[in-house]
């Protein structure tokens, strides 16, 4: 028989991933209403999923491409942001929905008791509608120069489970600091909006001055969105550098388990 | 009958803090970083729970507004956590807080099953083998694809108890969800909880209503500031509830009785007065007295006999008697005053539960009263 014990002292510091998996359904659940209410009311409903990134990517490439003139190694310009963007885009939607997450579901948080953590995750499964959106413009835009992908591409899995998992180590962190202090809910989109230009989405990141590229690489997204055009168009290889991205990744997603199990504990009090 | 223990709950407290120390900026933070005082002001909203319910009771939880039944309950659903003590839940765990908890009104009745279900803790599987007999418990059938936006209060609150009336679960935790709906729902309802208290389950029921709290449990838990004031059958805990309610401080007995009425207040000291008429004359109107705390603790008594008054028969036939109980110091609390009245040789009337007084000062959190203190030093 299932036994629960509740206890003031013998707290665990990591997220119980056996309960999590009996609540799976939750998190699908989530996902749904949230695929649902997002489009229900628009009138065009599932299209603005397509305007937004298809909007973002103009600007970036006449900005970058036609005014800046980066230098893409020969790529078509539009080509070579989409792919940057479809990384990104995924990242910074969900370090910013999944940010906001907890704070929103407050009502739920104080009136039953779940693992919390089955909200960010919920975003992660949300969010792949713009991740799936991105990647069919990208595969519309990758037909229409005919740049058929290399056998790099065997890749492309790897630094979109890499998007992912940087993506929820945002949202998560994001969202357990925000309950704990909500200054938090003001400095996430500045630093979004920082966090693009300082990321290969719209030039190379092979012309960042090599006296900053270690400081340039301590960002994770920064490897990764170098990946995925490597692995799409098979551009420059990612610097080895991307290995200290991939490695502040993985140490940052548990400290974000662990702080969010921390807060999760007194969440109900201080929302 | 079974009697495993279902729920265990051992010095369970939950202290929250308040006033302005409490800051959720990271400028209340700092500044607190930096301040010097750190006293934090704070309340214990449960202070030291201890107690168990066997499988299958059906146990009412009552008190006053702030006595700590949301707390307790909120606890043990897990929403909050204790800050001190334990509590054991054995078996699948379910509380009702709220009906329709994460019903979202752009989605259809169906799809906010599926919604409010899995955060109820059930899988896709044993949502989809309950959903008819949810929908046809709910009486809704023709509005189920229909956003629930458009639905009548009363046809909300059906189909979310719905939901929860068909979890399979070992211990209900209710909060007063009843309190909605139409009468004749509400009755399915309570039919459908005595239901599951029938079939063996374990159900805690938090309410004002003490009709309901009769029909459905056998047990009741009366709460006051924070602790338990006494566990017993509905009509015990009832009788020193409403007696506490109705009657803090005074009392009236019926026309027939000896006693007419007793009135207890505090301030410096503790003043007992009665007034009684006697049948027969030359009898001494002896009255005797023990106040206890909220826990059930008898603290200090007193009457005529112990404290050497003479049995003498030259008092009036009817009048007022008055105990002057000088500074007894009290800590904060409610208390309850037992009047024992007779005739010296005799009680006709022995009130365990008679009035109660609160007393507001918090002084102290430790021991049972405050003593008067002088200090010398040399």
């Amino acid at each position: 028989m299932e036994k629960t014990i509740i206890s003031a002292d013998n707290r665990s510091w990591f997220p119980d991933f056996k309960e999590l998996y009996r609540y799976r359904q939750l998190v699908f659940s989530l996902a749904w209403r949230d695929i649902r209410v997002k489009y229900a009311q628009a009138y065009i409903g599932l299209l603005w999923a397509f305007i937004n990134p298809i909007f973002n990517l103009a600007v970036l490439s006449f900005v970058f491409g036609k005014i800046a003139k980066v230098d893409t190694n020969g790529i078509p310009h539009v080509l070579f942001t989409i792919t940057g963007l479809s990384a990104w885009v995924y990242f910074s939607t969900l370090v910013s929905e999944a940010g906001g997450s907890i704070l929103s579901s407050q009502n739920m948080i104080k009136k039953i008791y779940f693992p919390k953590l089955a909200i960010p995750l919920s975003k992660a499964l949300s969010g792949a509608v713009d991740l799936i959106i991105t990647l069919i413009c990208l595969l519309a835009i990758m037909l229409y120069y005919e740049a058929f992908p290399g056998e790099n591409i065997i890749w492309l899995p790897v630094f979109i489970l890499l998007s992912i998992i940087s993506g929820l180590t945002g949202g998560i962190l994001v969202s357990a600091l925000t309950v704990r202090y909500r200054d938090f809910s003001f400095i996430i989109p500045m630093l979004i909006r920082v966090g693009m230009f300082l990321t290969p989405i719209a030039y190379s990141a092979s012309s960042v001055p090599e006296k900053y590229k270690l400081l340039y690489y301590l960002n994770p997204m920064a490897g990764v969105v170098e990946g995925f055009r490597w692995s799409l168009l098979g551009s420059d290889a990612p610097d080895s550098l991307m290995i200290y991205s991939i490695l502040i990744m993985v140490v940052l997603f548990f400290l974000s388990l662990v702080l969010f199990t921390k807060v999760e504990y007194k969440m109900a009090d201080i929302i | 009958m079974n009697t495993e223990t279902a729920i265990e709950v051992r010095g369970l407290s939950k202290e929250y803090a308040i006033g302005s120390n409490v800051s959720y900026t990271l400028r209340g933070a700092i500044s607190n970083a930096f301040r010097w005082n750190k006293k934090k002001e704070s309340f214990w909203a449960l202070d030291d729970l201890t107690f168990e319910i066997k499988q299958g009771e059906a146990v009412g939880i009552i008190g006053h507004n702030g006595a700590g039944k949301s707390t307790l309950l909120k606890i043990l659903s897990r929403i909050t956590y204790p800050t001190k003590g334990s509590a054991i839940l054995k078996g699948r765990v379910t509380s009702l807080l709220e009906v329709g908890t994460g019903f979202h009104p752009e989605l259809t009745g169906s799809e906010n099953i599926y919604l409010n279900g899995s955060l109820l803790g059930m899988s896709k599987s044993e949502i989809r083998s309950k959903f008819d007999e949810i929908v046809e418990f709910s009486g809704i059938e023709k509005f189920i694809y229909t956003p629930v936006k458009h639905y009548s209060s009363g046809m909300y609150v059906r189909l979310a108890f719905s939901v929860a009336a068909y979890l399979n679960t070992d211990i209900l935790l209710v909060d007063e969800v009843l309190a909605v709906g139409d009468t004749k729902f509400q009755k399915k309802c309570l039919g459908k909880m005595d239901e599951v208290a029938h079939a063996g389950k374990t159900v805690i029921f938090v309410s004002h209503k003490e009709g309901a709290i009769r029909n459905l449990t056998s047990k009741v838990i009366l709460l006051d500031c924070g602790k338990i004031a006494k566990i017993g059958t509905p009509d015990e805990v009832y009788r020193l509830y409403n007696e506490t309610t109705i009657n803090p401080g005074f009392k009236r007995y019926s026309e027939d009785s000896i006693l007419k009425s007793v009135n207890v207040n505090y301030s410096e000291n503790l003043n007992i007065e009665v007034e009684y008429k006697f049948e027969k004359e030359n009898q001494m109107p002896h009255l005797g007295y023990v106040v206890s705390n909220s826990t059930g603790e008898k603290l200090f008594a007193g009457n005529p006999s112990i404290d050497g008054i003479k049995l003498e028969n030259h008092y009036p036939k009817e009048g007022k008697v008055k105990i002057i109980v000088e500074q007894p110091r009290l800590k904060f609390g409610t208390y309850n005053v037992a009047i024992y009245f007779g005739n010296g040789l005799k009680d006709f009337i022995a009130d365990e539960n008679c009035v109660s007084f609160k007393v507001e000062d918090v002084n102290t959190n430790l021991g049972f009263i405050v003593p008067k203190n002088k200090y010398e030093f040399s």
